[in-house]
């Protein structure tokens, strides 16, 4: 089953279609990664999927609707998106900035309630930021400052949670951290997750489904196993890889052959 | 969240910024009671009090308090709120303290269009030069933004530029209008492009009071959209806002303000540069605090008119002189700030 869909979606900026009509759908309740390499339209298609850009042909269903039918309120209840480089305002302190993600719920003449309060308090301990809520969100390392703004994506409380490139910036120890927190989510709270991520190890890892896009199309999708062939990392990221077992998880692991003493 | 919620209108704030607010509604209260009773004619406190709200008290204090005092001072207050929120909504829109209605041009248009207004249209009323003010306000800001936009839509750095260069052109138009006027109706609108709150009128009042009151309570409803869009559009509208309509209600509601500010006491500068800086200090808020901005633009250019008022008779000079002593320096160390490689 799925909630989410794109039908036939071109999308593009402009009069160029970035995306040229690709059929996706997101399974309820799992990970799914979207690999390709830089400009292949994953960062694009995942805008369309939470309504930034609107498909100029085709569509995107949420629900069994298209969602540019929806209110924005409505979309944003059901959806959260993290953006590849979100802003944080100066001097805004964790638990701020994950209040905020409590904004589809709210109206002008209402006040915060108790149930916004348990979904913040909730969401920092989810990720394991309650020690530190009053802390400002400048001061923190990369790793928490990332972590809180998926807090605050957890805050708004959406089944869907779409995330643009959560690990880039990140170091190694971090990312990962933050990858066992999405796994961690899913597991735990259900929620169905996307993420466009570059590093092919993590997205084999931690999502149940993968979505690889080249020049604007859809190269394959399945589980891990299924769409990292080595014949599909050469006509996809034009790269020579062996596709091996993780020896941790089981999993593929796809491993360049290139580099000094690389089969070329 | 130390959060207060205020009864059934169900605003809900941060204690820190709540209890910041009063204080500020304190301090004006003291302002505004100075204010009316300060001065070398023999009114007490209670007379003065009295014949600011309409109850006769004899004929000294009505017309000192009732007819000079009252309305110069309401002019002041109502004016400075004005400036201090349409400094607060651009410099939230654009993520930058130096957008300032008075330092991107906004001002200089009104002021403009204000002076064309004198020019044109001999018997002049107070409003038919508002409308002026809005005209010219509206039709810089419309030049910016078109010279601001690219592609992906306005590019903050951009805007100021353009901003600043607009402020230039407006100037010049002003001045050469100003060559074109007789020399009465030119001494008359110089004096007025200084920026000063004497000789308001209850007319003054009445018009700072209206568009006030139209403007205010929109730029209140938005309040959330505008604290939300910080975090950039994309986050925004993911979290439900309708970015391009509330970025466009509360920018035109911020260039409004800004006008009607000019047209009622002319080109008063820097209050609504540094009103929502301060604001900011003092409640210690992330992001833009709209009615603190407000309460602190009051309180400044309140204080900045009585300083002008009870200098000595050869150090009066008009607010707008008082308020660039306290801006400059601020200015001055943003600049320094920015140069030094910290956030602009």
């Amino acid at each position: 089953m799925s909630r989410l869909e794109a039908r036939g979606a071109v999308i593009g900026y402009g009069d160029t279609p970035v995306v040229r009509g690709v059929d996706v759908a997101i399974p309820d309740g799992q990970i799914t990664a979207i690999v390709g390499p830089n400009g292949c339209g994953k960062s694009t298609l995942l805008r369309a999927l939470v309504r930034l850009l609107s498909p100029s042909d085709g569509s995107v269903v949420l629900d069994g609707d298209d969602i540019h039918a929806l209110p924005t309120r409505e979309v944003a209840r059901r959806v959260g998106l993290l953006p590849q480089s979100p802003i944080a305002p100066a001097g805004i302190t964790v638990k701020e900035l994950v209040a905020r993600g409590r904004t589809p719920h709210q109206k002008v003449l209402r006040p915060w309630s108790d149930k916004d309060e348990t979904a913040v308090l909730s969401a920092l301990h989810s990720t394991a930021l309650t020690d530190i809520q009053d802390a400002v969100v400048d001061e923190l390392s990369g790793g928490q400052r990332q972590r809180a703004w998926i807090a605050m994506s957890l805050a708004q409380d959406t089944p869907l949670m779409i995330l643009d490139e959560p690990t880039t910036y990140l170091d190694i120890a971090h990312q990962y951290d933050v990858m066992d927190l999405l796994h961690r989510l899913n597991t735990r709270q259900n929620r169905t997750i996307v993420m466009v991520v570059h590093d092919l190890h993590q997205a084999a890892r931690y999502a149940h489904h993968v979505i690889a896009m080249h020049q604007g199309e859809v190269a394959a999708a399945g589980t891990p196993g299924d769409v990292f062939t080595e014949d599909l990392i050469r006509t996809v990221f034009s790269l020579e890889a062996r596709v091996l077992t993780d020896p941790v998880t089981g999993t593929p692991m796809v491993v360049p052959a290139h580099g000094p003493g690389g089969v070329r | 969240m130390r959060t207060l919620t205020i009864g059934p209108l169900g605003i809900t704030t941060h204690r820190r910024t709540f209890a910041a607010g009063l204080g500020l509604v304190a301090v004006l209260a003291g302002l505004l009671i100075f204010a009316l009773t300060a001065g070398k004619a023999d009114i007490t406190v209670l007379d003065s009090i009295k014949a600011a709200v309409g109850i006769s008290v004899g004929a000294p204090a009505d017309f000192i308090v009732g007819q000079v005092r009252a309305p110069r001072a309401l002019t002041a207050v109502l004016v400075g709120a004005m400036l201090g929120l349409s400094g607060a909504i651009l410099q939230s829109l654009t993520r930058n303290p130096l957008a300032s209605p008075d330092f991107i041009g906004i001002t200089m248009g009104a002021g403009t269009g204000a002076v064309l207004t004198l020019w044109l249209v001999t018997a002049t009323s107070l409003w038919i030069t508002a409308a002026g003010a809005v005209a010219g306000a509206l039709l810089t800001a419309g030049v910016i933004l078109a010279l601001s936009w690219r592609r992906a839509g306005v590019v903050p750095l951009r805007l100021i530029l353009a901003g600043i260069g607009m402020g230039f052109v407006a100037q010049a138009l002003t001045q050469y209008l100003l060559t074109r006027m007789d020399v009465h109706d030119a001494a008359n609108a110089l004096g007025w492009l200084v920026g000063t709150t004497t000789g308001r009128t209850w007319t003054h009042v009445t018009v700072a009071a209206v568009c006030l009151a139209v403007l205010g309570p929109l730029v209140l409803w938005h309040a959330r959209a505008l604290r939300t869009m910080e975090m950039g559009d994309d986050a925004a509208r993911a979290l439900g806002i309708h970015v391009g309509t509330s970025r466009g209600v509360l920018a035109i509601s911020s260039v409004l303000l800004a006008a009607a500010a000019v047209a009622v006491c002319g080109p008063i500068g820097f209050i609504a540069l540094v009103a929502p800086a301060l604001a900011l200090r003092v409640t210690r808020s992330a992001g833009a605090t709209l009615i603190p901005s407000a309460l602190m633009g009051a309180v400044l250019l309140l204080a900045a008119d009585q300083v002008s008022q009870q200098m000595p008779q050869a150090l009066q000079f008009p607010v707008g002189v008082f308020t660039a002593a306290i801006g400059a320096p601020y200015l001055l160390w943003l600049v320094w700030r920015a140069s030094r490689g910290g956030p602009a």
